[in-house]
């Protein structure tokens, strides 16, 4: 049985608030099937390279193919683990150290399916997203960030 | 035959466009050859190549209208 899920935008322009997270688990109050959420936030982290520290990440992004990979990663989500429902977010354009740039949110009847879809989900966004991070530093030079 | 180029992070800050409009280029592997000549440095980057958004890994034929986008890897999250 398959279900088509609806093209949802993730990219959320410059930081996500904990304001936008907290409103987010309330909504889930009404779906009362659902027995553990499972949460990934992605901080940004002042890192110092060459003695650097890192301010701030600006984000850009390949958006076109970002939604159909998005979109990709939700249906195959879905296809794999028994969901309630699954969120995601990114930011694009320019987020301050300190601040969330990725929210990943699995919910669903019993907590291994939400924890290991919501790892599955960071996985495959970091591998797969055609995004790409600029670490800013203090002195105002830069750097383009590499996952690893 | 029209092809457009569109270059990300450190492509599009090495060749200082993020698009780029180039005609009669038969495929990518003349392409990278092209994009090579016009920006040296360009052989020293890794980056991945995806055709209307579709990610390729051997030598792909274009055609007319086909939107090209050069990759560095990805660093999202």
């Amino acid at each position: 049985m398959s279900k088509e899920h609806k093209k949802k935008n993730v990219f959320i322009q410059g930081a996500i608030s904990p304001a936008f997270i907290g409103d987010s688990i309330a909504k889930h109050s009404t779906k009362t099937e659902i027995g553990a959420h499972s949460i990934f936030l992605g901080q940004v982290r002042n890192d110092i390279l060459d003695g650097k520290e890192v301010a701030a990440i600006e984000y850009t992004a390949y958006t076109e193919m970002a939604d159909e990979v998005f979109h990709a990663i939700r249906e195959e989500t879905f296809a794999k683990y028994p969901l309630t429902c699954m969120h995601m977010y990114h930011s694009i354009g320019v987020v301050a150290a300190g601040e969330i740039s990725l929210f990943v949110f699995t919910s669903s009847r019993h907590r291994a399916d939400a924890l290991e879809a919501c790892t599955y989900i960071v996985n495959r966004i970091k591998a797969e997203a055609p995004v790409w991070g600029k670490e800013l530093f203090t002195d105002g030079s830069h750097t383009w960030k590499a996952n690893t | 035959m029209t092809i457009t180029v569109l270059m990300f992070g450190r492509i599009a800050e090495l060749t200082g466009a993020q698009r780029q409009t180039l005609h009669d280029i038969p495929d990518t592997n003349r392409l990278q050859q092209h994009v090579t000549q016009m920006y040296p440095d360009m052989a020293n980057l890794t980056y991945s190549i995806a055709v209307n958004t579709v990610m390729i890994r051997e030598n792909t034929a274009l055609t007319d209208g086909d939107t090209i986008a050069l990759m560095p890897p990805f660093s999202g999250g």
